[in-house]
């Protein structure tokens, strides 16, 4: 009894000059997400939960700003590119790694080779086009390329491109340092619990420490959406992300919470592989893009929050053409197609991701209005782990599949997508050789304007090829406590946690 | 331990039944909603329309409407037809196939019964569901697997519980006499042993029916059973869990419709027990 009464007068003593500990938790923010992080090795990943995590924990040598518009000075405070394209210097900042030692050009050289050829990379095509680097000193770095690549600077840009410290990465090896790395972000990793959260804590050695204002940020892994909303409506989450399209109006009703909508470059797509007849006649894939109702779908699943796609370059992206012949709804014309096509009854398998509410719903609706002009869809519901390997090797007709860009520059998803590379055109199996040339040769052209006309022929031609279908964009949206100040994330999806803010 | 008591005494006592009654009288009205479905659903259980999506109950639709605008109530109604399907043709094959291979080892003992013994073992050995899904897994989703996981999973219980009884069984006095008598092995089996030894498994059909209309539904749960669009209890609680806080309705009555029938084949379950004298 006694004890209690003192524990109640020193609570009430702190309470009233302002010194409970709970100050300390103030400045830690806690997002909640639909699962945890894989690994903290940036070249091993190419998963968004990873990178998300990694723009805040690791620099990069240039970073995309905020609006997703343009570059900017990340560990590279500036840098110059020599008249034919293919040299550039980078001058550092002077930075340091979480453990106090300076971020010196051989850790740059070091992280950069390593994308380029370590057998864990999945990223090293991207950085083939590196010959070669050279560190005249701490500060400098001097980068030369196999020939011109107006993407490259862009490519340094993605997460996966991060800078690790070289001695960190030696004297800990790999695997070790995928569990607790060493980096030069705004955070550092406190402690990682698999499965339930990643801690991370303020890294006073950051080069602009002075300007973050958390003292940590913690991760915490909530699969269930229903259950991740609940946790920041009852206050036990600051923030939670994955909002789903269905829960927005009802969120923005709450007065104690915000509702963050940010533009994104996601976009959902209607994957046919061009390979099964009859996918491979253009006029059969033309009357199922004529009979969507994509409208449709974006008041259905996602609440009128998406927007209808009408190019595989996200809109507000870099070179987006809306002039590309995008079709709009149209059944009776679909119908005619069809008849044209003379392909008789067509009945399609449909592998659906199970327990994915929005593919799901997609389905259910492109079942009806496909059903409406006479093409039966048979859906496959499958584990996701499953349906990723049907698409691969073929083993489908349609399926539904979202892309969000990973660099500012179009050229990452154009080649996935119609580059003809080795994943098939994102497994549709699409071929043009007139579309693959114009991949390549808009790689290579440094003039603006140029390359913008490049893009729009390409999206023309695509479009008319009817490569795939694009179905919405859509926006990323978390929720947040009301004093949550500057949450967000860019159309990259970077979230710039350094510049966010706690106010209660 | 007793046969099948079919004296007057009999029906006197299923008339003062409650449990008994209340339990078929459930059945009854699921089995009459399955068959008449096309006729009382009021309207097409796959029908879309997007002008009265996610509406509450109302007199023009009494349970809503989900967020594709179908309407809840001939959801529900027509998913009936399947569940009840899931729930009978689930227990008949693993009930068949388990009568007959506890039947032979009993009789037989011996190698005959070691060996099913044995594979019994090993099928006990994995946790059902693990066992279900993997079988699932393999031969794909679709209600057809489901129903052949059940058949190679759900016979074990049958198989022990018809053993246990002909064991004792057949070293009882009527037994040794057919057999002095000089029946046939066949004929002592089916015609002197089985129909004693039957009363357990009935009882355990009506309470395996429930595990197996919950697994069903735990199974289009997680999309391995019936696909979209046909209309299933267990998946419409899956589909509508998204909405389940600002639109109740969706997954309530389904939710209900399952419990409800559930309720039905416990309580039959529970009388017939009394009735037979099995004691589980």
């Amino acid at each position: 009894m006694m004890k209690n009464l003192t524990r109640a007068a020193i609570l009430g003593l702190a309470m009233t000059t302002g010194l409970v500990s709970i100050a300390e938790a103030q400045g830690v923010l806690t997002i909640g997400r639909r699962e945890d992080s894989s690994t903290f090795d940036p070249i091993a990943t190419a998963q968004n939960i990873d990178f998300w995590v990694f723009s805040n924990v690791f620099d990069v040598l240039v970073r995309v700003d905020n609006a997703g518009q343009k570059l900017l000075p990340g560990l590279a405070e500036s840098w110059d590119v020599s008249d034919d394209a293919l040299t550039y210097t980078f001058h550092l900042r002077d930075a340091k790694f979480s453990d106090g030692t300076p971020v010196t050009s051989e850790d740059v050289a070091y992280s950069l080779t390593r994308i380029r050829d370590s057998e864990l990379s999945l990223w090293s095509d991207s950085y083939k086009i590196i010959k070669d680097m050279q560190t005249p000193d701490a500060a400098t770095l001097v980068v030369t390329l196999d020939g011109p690549s107006a993407p490259f600077l862009s490519t340094l840009a993605m997460p996966g491109a991060s800078i690790i410290s070289k001695a960190a990465m030696e004297s800990m090896g790999e695997e070790a340092f995928a569990e607790k790395p060493v980096g030069s972000g705004a955070f550092t990793v406190d402690e990682w619990r698999r499965g339930d959260r990643v801690i991370l804590k303020k890294n006073p050695n950051y080069w602009d420490a002075a300007n973050v204002s958390l003292d940590g940020v913690e991760w915490i892994s909530m699969p269930d959406d229903n259950t991740r909303m609940l946790a920041v409506q009852a206050g036990e989450l600051d923030a939670a992300i994955y909002v789903p399209f269905s829960r927005v109006a009802e969120l923005k009703q709450d007065a104690n919470l915000t509702v963050v909508v940010d533009p994104s470059t996601r976009e959902d797509h209607l994957l046919m592989n061009q390979e099964h007849a009859p996918l491979d006649n253009v006029k059969v894939r033309e009357a199922i893009d004529y009979a969507i109702d994509k409208a449709a779908i974006v008041d259905t699943v996602t609440f009128g929050i998406g927007e209808v796609a009408n190019s595989y370059i996200p809109k507000g992206a870099l070179y987006h053409s809306d002039d590309n012949g995008a079709r709009g709804f149209d059944p009776e014309k679909a119908k005619a197609l069809l008849a044209e096509a003379a392909a008789g009854e067509i009945s399609l398998d449909y592998v659906v991701n199970a327990g994915n509410e929005v593919d799901e719903q997609i389905a259910i609706l492109l079942q009806q209005q496909l059903g409406n002009v006479g093409i039966t869809l048979n859906l496959q519901k499958m584990d996701p782990s499953q349906t990723w390997d049907m698409l691969i090797n073929g083993e489908y007709d349609l399926s539904v599949m979202y892309w969000t860009n990973d660099i500012l520059d179009p050229d990452q998803k154009t080649t996935f997508v119609l580059g003809h590379d080795v994943n098939m055109n994102y497994m549709t199996r699409y071929q043009n050789d007139e579309v693959k040339q114009l991949v390549a040769d808009a790689r290579l052209e440094m003039d603006p304007a140029k390359r913008e006309a490049m893009y729009a022929q390409i999206q023309k031609l695509a479009k008319a090829d009817v490569h795939w279908i694009d179905l919405y964009y859509s926006p990323y949206i978390s929720v947040t406590r009301k004093g949550v100040e500057n949450f967000g994330q860019n159309p990259l999806g970077r979230f710039f946690l350094e510049e966010t803010k706690k106010t209660y | 331990m007793s046969a099948i008591p079919l004296s007057p005494r009999w029906s006197a006592r299923f008339g003062r039944q409650p449990m008994l009654l209340t339990g078929l009288a459930i059945l009854g009205a699921f089995v009459a909603m399955a068959l008449l479905a096309p006729l009382i659903a009021p309207y097409d259980p796959i029908y879309q329309d997007a002008a009265v999506k996610l509406q509450p109950p109302s007199l023009a639709h009494p349970f809503g409407t989900d967020n594709f605008g179908r309407d809840v109530l001939s959801r529900v109604i027509w998913g009936a037809r399947i569940d009840l399907q899931i729930a009978v043709i689930g227990v008949i094959f693993p009930f068949l196939i388990g009568t007959a291979i506890g039947t032979m080892a009993g009789f037989f003992g011996g190698w005959v019964d070691a060996l099913f013994m044995r594979i019994i073992d090993v099928v006990l050995a994995f946790p059902f569901l693990v066992l279900m899904l993997s079988i699932i897994a393999i031969l794909g989703p679709g209600l057809g697997s489901f129903y052949i996981a059940m058949a190679l999973v759900g016979w074990v219980s049958y198989a022990r519980l018809i053993r246990a009884q002909i064991l004792v069984l057949k070293t009882q006095d009527f037994a040794v006499a057919a057999a002095s008598l000089g029946f046939s092995r066949l004929r002592i089996m089916f015609r002197h042993l089985l129909p004693n030894a039957l009363a357990g498994s009935l009882v355990f059909v009506m309470s395996d029916a429930v595990l197996v209309l919950l697994n069903g539904a735990a199974i289009s749960y997680l999309g391995l059973g019936v696909q979209p669009p046909v209309a299933e209890w267990g998946v419409m609680v899956a589909e509508a869990q998204g909405f389940i806080t600002q639109a109740w309705w969706i997954t309530l009555f389904p939710g209900l419709a399952i419990v409800t029938l559930a309720f039905g084949f416990s309580l039959t379950g529970d009388a017939l027990a009394d009735l037979l004298g099995v004691h589980e």
